[in-house]
């Protein structure tokens, strides 16, 4: 089985792929775009996919926007597409509160962006605020800081004001025992161009953990949460499912651990060897990491999608 | 001591016992929080405790992750909490050694970014290592526009309170050069204020840089063995089995004197329990062992009793 597995994708095996789903699911950073620019023949593949019956669907990590915010980046760049089709954890990680943890109505401690407020307003569920929290006063005064007492849960996301404060609160609030912890994602590093790196929501919520010596459950990519909110939407059969992105540890280890089929496109992050080592590891937790195909890029699929 | 697989006692032991180690012992190292003091109270007896051993000879030294003053503080504090004769070259922080480490060890050429607080940067300078300049970057600064520093051949995380997340992403920027050191003062991932509450610690931070850098902090407060080396070099050679480690924290305390070959005394005044030890103790993984102490005791004061009875021996 794996012998067969991380194939080029090309000829007729492209159409026989595409005739045996019926949904297929984009990751978009280094998928549809990279950084503010479509990849080339994107929109098209889109088009035609609706063309031909398929539904499709936008799977994101990221956090700092909501669906609305990103339909209407899809739409300048080009994509035709509708709020309900994206699915980034900012909306996954509202609704993974509401009907998983049952909070609405309730208060969570929030470390993220005004996108993650507006989706957890949008569910009925109270957040203590976004933006700047520096410290004041003395070290003995962050440690008695006024706690909420209708915050059940903390809640860490991608978030550009991230202070020492805001660590030491999430810190007081989880020693309660009865406080849940739940992050968006563990993306080490949001991708840019020009030679930075900016560090992702897996940074922070790696030192939320360590201070509080406790581990969050996380929405995002690979959970198998953020399919289930696409399938319980939608009603999609994981094996009539294609699953296309460029992480082998977020995008194609998702589709593993749903049942879908997985396709790596190489405009992003991953590599072919990077799964080629994962299949001759030997190693039964790493195959989930391994696509079933490849491809240069989504523009790849153009041929059997016009012809 | 020591049994005979390499097993440690974890014993409680009282005045017989511990007039032995006064008598074996020439060399008492210890931790500050938790052990000598809490906050501003010094612990009961733990003044009278390190004023005899420095009267009966012994070479007394305070080790500590505490990174966030500069020496002199402590000397201050000491001496207003009833410790006389403590001098600055018996204290040995988190700070003063990385300070050392970048200065002697690495003979650093270039900047080192600072992720800490003043007491930090301080000692740095104070040891002629220069430091990137605390950035008066704007409220619209960002990792997009903002300018980073040339040159810059170390990152120290250290306890700080400032962070930013600018100041994280500047420092992954700086660690994609693999030239670049990547420092930390201590790995505490949160550390204990007096009345039993605590606060986020430097491990925290070194923890999420870790994430964003993919690489791993070389970590200079206990446990790792650095601080006993800057100790041994500045005394002119320590001989570990002449030294007694005493401290309250097991993952820090009890397993830098394990990392340096010296013998352990857990205290119970500050954050770990016995019965973690014993936990510890009782493990079948022998790594476990490391973190288990060879003698416990109360509260320091409990070398009172000890202190007596040498000196009517004496008379």
């Amino acid at each position: 089985m794996s012998g067969t597995k991380c194939t080029r994708l090309s000829g007729a095996p492209v159409r026989r792929l595409l005739d045996s789903v019926d949904s297929v699911l984009f990751d978009c950073d280094g998928v549809i775009w990279r950084g503010d620019q479509a990849v080339p023949g994107a929109c098209r593949v889109i088009d035609l996919l609706k063309e031909h019956g398929k539904k499709v669907f936008f799977v994101t990590n990221n956090s700092s926007k909501t669906r609305r915010m990103y339909a209407e980046k899809m739409s300048a760049l080009g994509f035709g597409v509708s709020e309900e089709e994206v699915f980034g954890t900012a909306y996954c990680c509202a609704a993974y509160l509401r009907t998983v943890c049952e909070l609405e109505g309730k208060k969570v401690y929030l470390i993220g962006s005004a996108a993650m407020a507006h989706e957890l307003e949008a569910v009925g569920i109270r957040q203590t605020g976004v933006g700047p929290d520096h410290v004041s006063g003395k070290q003995g005064d962050w440690a008695a800081v006024p706690l909420d007492p209708d915050v059940r849960a903390v809640v860490v996301g991608f978030d550009e004001h991230f202070s020492y404060m805001k660590l030491n609160r999430a810190l007081q609030y989880l020693l309660r025992e009865d406080c849940l912890f739940v992050g968006t994602n563990r993306d080490t590093r949001l991708p840019l161009e020009g030679g930075k790196a900016v560090p992702g929501t897996g940074c922070l919520l790696q030192a939320v953990e360590t201070a509080a010596q406790r581990r969050a459950q996380t929405v995002g990519k690979p959970n198998h949460f953020m399919f289930d909110c696409v399938a319980s939407h939608f009603g999609v059969q994981p094996e009539r499912c294609l699953m296309v992105g460029d992480r082998l540890d977020t995008d194609i280890l998702l589709g593993s651990n749903c049942g879908l089929k997985t396709l790596l496109t190489l405009t992003g992050v991953s590599t072919v060897a990077d799964a080629e080592a994962h299949r001759e590891s030997g190693c039964a937790e790493r195959q989930g990491m391994v696509p079933d195909y490849y491809v240069d890029s989504i523009a790849d699929l153009l041929p059997a999608l016009q012809g | 001591m020591a049994g005979a697989f390499g097993f440690k006692g974890c014993q409680k032991i009282r005045g017989p016992q511990i007039r032995g180690l006064l008598e074996a012992k020439d060399f008492f190292l210890f931790d500050c929080d938790g052990v000598i003091w809490h906050g501003e109270n010094a612990i009961t007896g733990a003044a009278k405790v390190v004023n005899s051993l420095i009267r009966h000879g012994k070479n007394v030294v305070f080790v500590t992750n505490n990174c966030t003053r500069p020496r002199e503080n402590y000397v201050h504090k000491f001496s207003r909490l009833g410790f006389t004769d403590v001098m600055l070259d018996q204290i040995f922080s988190s700070s003063y050694c990385s300070a050392l480490y970048l200065r002697d060890v690495v003979q650093v050429r270039g900047q080192v970014f600072v992720m800490g607080c003043e007491g930090l940067r301080r000692e740095l300078l104070e040891a002629g290592v220069p430091c990137v300049e605390e950035a008066d970057d704007g409220p619209d600064a960002t990792i997009y526009n903002c300018t980073l520093a040339p040159d810059v051949k170390a990152v120290l995380v250290g306890h700080d309170d400032k962070l930013t997340f600018l100041k994280l992403a500047k420092a992954s920027c700086y660690l994609r050069d693999p030239e670049c050191l990547f420092l930390a003062t201590d790995n505490d991932p949160w550390h204990p204020l007096s009345g039993g509450r605590i606060l986020p610690g430097s491990g925290s931070l070194t923890a999420a840089l870790e994430v964003a850098s993919g690489r791993k902090a070389t970590v200079i407060g206990k446990p790792s063995r650095f601080m006993f080396e800057c100790i041994s070099s500045q005394f002119r050679g320590v001989d570990p089995a002449q030294c007694l480690m005493v401290g309250d924290r097991l993952e820090t305390d009890m397993l830098f004197g394990s990392n340096c070959g010296l013998d352990t005394m857990l205290t119970l005044t500050g954050v770990s329990q016995l019965e973690e030890a014993q936990e510890y103790r009782n493990s079948d993984l022998t790594t476990n062992h490391s973190f288990v102490p060879d003698y416990v005791v109360d509260t320091i004061a409990d070398f009172l009793p000890a202190f007596e009875e040498l000196e009517e021996q004496n008379d």
